[in-house]
């Protein structure tokens, strides 16, 4: 793993005056408070009651905390009907995403291929393109296609959203894997489809897995193709439900923080879980870029 | 890198063949939602193509929709709004972005915390900062004016209506665009203060090199290849702004906070004008295109 390796720290511009630990717990702080801060915000808003909202000056913490707007999140809108297209979409966007980009990817840094590098930069400069742009062409083709309101819709553009930073991450994760093992296992008998199998896809399994990280975030998140193609009830992803718990002039405020923490909640255990490769992935895909 | 090696070659003949089964699936699907729309979009631009079953809808007209874009006070609002959205929150999110990349590049015992910190915000989706920002920004029972309040009123009138504002929703999205985008850019930079060796700042500091020195000398110089691709990522994607103006304000008050790609959501989704839609989105596209040209050649240099 290339970029997973912790390294040694260098010193940078304040690095040495903020020797001492107390400077260094500030330094921390700030940095998790700027990124935590919201979600910490939304939590105690969705624990506090109707009333208990209103008051004013507001209170930071909830007094009489409550569960019952995480009730309401469910009962108010079909959130579990969301989170489940979410989940459908994105899962099947990265497998997909993974399966397109792996073999342009191979094909790229592995085979005997003229003009490779313009090859990766057509692919990359695909995503240069502004969605929006090309959302009316796409949203008449889906509907021509009668395909408005269905998983494909979202799945097909996914997978080109993904495509140029999971071929980069997948390109030199490629690079990476030493050619003499693929070429001892061809000297050894197997074909080269044998060798791809047995040696460059265990190899690769890790790169494959940062990609896949990346490009379910990326499919996770989306949000103007998926309000425009999938607008019924039924098809609609998280990020579009959301804002649908805000009437014309109710903004019912513990609730939609309730949403937002149980649509927050499976993301940040993803990325928690998973933060070396994906800080990884991203500085790969985006320094390679 | 290497030409592939003899044995290899030997080995497979059909690699050509191969390859091209290989990259035709990712080529198959940027034709389909790529290249075709692209035309499609050109040649849309032409027509007054009304789905909505207008007078004059699917009759071709020429240059007459350009012209109207030209015209367009909604369209040129709409401009000025993006790139303005785009000057200010590219250079505000690098600062910040910076400054974080700094604060977590320090030697902490457990780095998990500050990870995680950066990550959370990344990974978090536009329309979710939006509608948190939203609650935030609230003019009766948002943290702002409670903090704003707290610190006894800053020159704020009390209850600042932050959203209703023109220029205050303008200002409150610009700082939800940096908050979300500058963990992006300190991930990306922090890894390229990783990159900088040490003796560097030994060699300096042997020659008396002060750290205000060293950080314009060393850090700074070091840290452009990173900071070149950041800024263009965040470039490209801060011209297509849409869903924190949209979730925060709908674009509102009036159109005071209305982006390109928000006006382009509005008159073909919402309006199904397809062809003047088409045409703005064009219009948008060649914007974009400058950008990507300074882009490619970057890469081209390197």
């Amino acid at each position: 793993m290339m970029n997973t390796v912790a390294l040694p720290t260098p010193r940078s511009l304040i690095a040495s005056p903020l020797e001492g630990p107390g400077l260094r717990f500030i330094a921390a702080s700030m940095v998790v408070v700027n990124g935590f801060f919201p979600a910490v915000w939304i939590l105690l808003t969705s624990l506090k009651t109707e009333t208990e909202l209103v008051s004013k000056p507001i209170t930071w913490f909830p007094h009489a905390p409550t569960l019952g707007n995480y009730v309401q999140a469910f009962t108010d809108q079909p959130l579990l009907r969301y989170l489940g297209n979410s989940l459908v979409v994105a899962l099947l966007a990265t497998v997909f995403s993974l399966l397109v980009s792996a073999c342009a990817a191979y094909a790229i840094a592995r085979l005997n291929l003229k003009h490779r590098q313009l090859i990766l930069t057509a692919i990359v400069a695909s995503s240069m393109f502004p969605l929006v742009t090309l959302l009316v062409p796409i949203f008449e083709t889906m509907r021509s296609l009668g395909l408005l309101n269905s998983y494909t819709a979202l799945v097909l553009p996914y997978i080109v959203l993904n495509l140029p930073v999971c071929t980069l991450v997948l390109v030199s994760f490629f690079q990476s894997i030493p050619r003499d093992l693929e070429n001892a296992a061809m000297i050894d008998g197997c074909t080269r489809i044998g060798a791809l199998w047995r040696v460059v896809v265990p190899l690769a399994a890790p790169g494959v897995f940062t990609a896949g990280i990346l490009a379910f975030v990326n499919a996770w998140d989306e949000f103007l193709l998926a309000l425009s193609l999938n607008s019924s009830a039924s098809m609609r992803t998280l990020p579009v439900g959301i804002t649908l718990y805000q009437g014309e002039f109710t903004f019912p405020w513990p609730i939609i923080s309730a949403a937002l923490i149980v649509a927050i909640v499976p993301i940040a255990v993803l990325i928690a879980i998973f933060q070396e490769r994906v800080v990884g992935g991203l500085t790969q895909g985006g320094l390679k870029g | 890198m290497a030409t592939p090696s003899l044995i290899e070659r030997a080995r497979d003949p059909s690699e050509r063949t191969l390859a091209i089964l290989l990259l035709a699936p990712a080529f198959a699907l940027l034709a389909l939602i790529v290249v075709y729309p692209i035309g499609k979009l050109i040649w849309n631009s032409f027509f007054d193509l009304r789905l909505s079953g207008g007078s004059g809808a699917f009759k071709f007209v020429g240059l007459l929709n350009y012209e109207d874009v030209l015209k367009d006070k909604d369209f040129w609002n709409a401009t000025k709004n993006t790139v303005l959205i785009t000057l200010i929150t590219v250079p505000g999110a690098l600062v910040v972005g910076l400054g974080l990349a700094l604060l977590a590049n320090l030697p902490f015992r457990r780095r998990w915390p500050v990870r995680l910190a950066l990550l959370l915000p990344w990974a978090l989706p536009l329309s979710f900062a939006g509608l948190i920002f939203a609650w935030f920004f609230h003019t009766e029972y948002g943290v702002v004016n409670d903090v704003v309040r707290r610190l006894g009123g800053l020159g704020f009138e009390p209850q600042t209506m932050w959203l209703l504002k023109p220029n205050y929703a303008f200002a409150a999205i610009c700082l939800t665009i940096i908050w979300k985008t500058s963990s992006f850019m300190a991930l990306i930079l922090l890894a390229g203060l990783q990159m900088i060796p040490r003796s560097l700042y030994e060699a300096a500091e042997v020659d008396g090199a002060s750290r205000w020195q060293q950080f314009w000398q060393i850090t700074i110089p070091m840290l452009m290849p990173s900071i070149v691709v950041a800024l263009i990522f965040r470039t490209i994607t801060a011209l297509q702004t849409f869903d924190i103006p949209y979730t925060m304000t709908k674009g509102g008050p009036g159109n005071a906070t209305e982006t390109l790609a928000m006006l382009i959501h509005k008159t073909t989704i919402d309006y199904l004008d397809v062809g003047y839609g088409s045409t703005l989105a064009v219009c948008m596209f060649l914007l974009s295109l400058c950008v990507t040209a300074v882009y490619l050649r970057r890469i081209g240099k390197e």
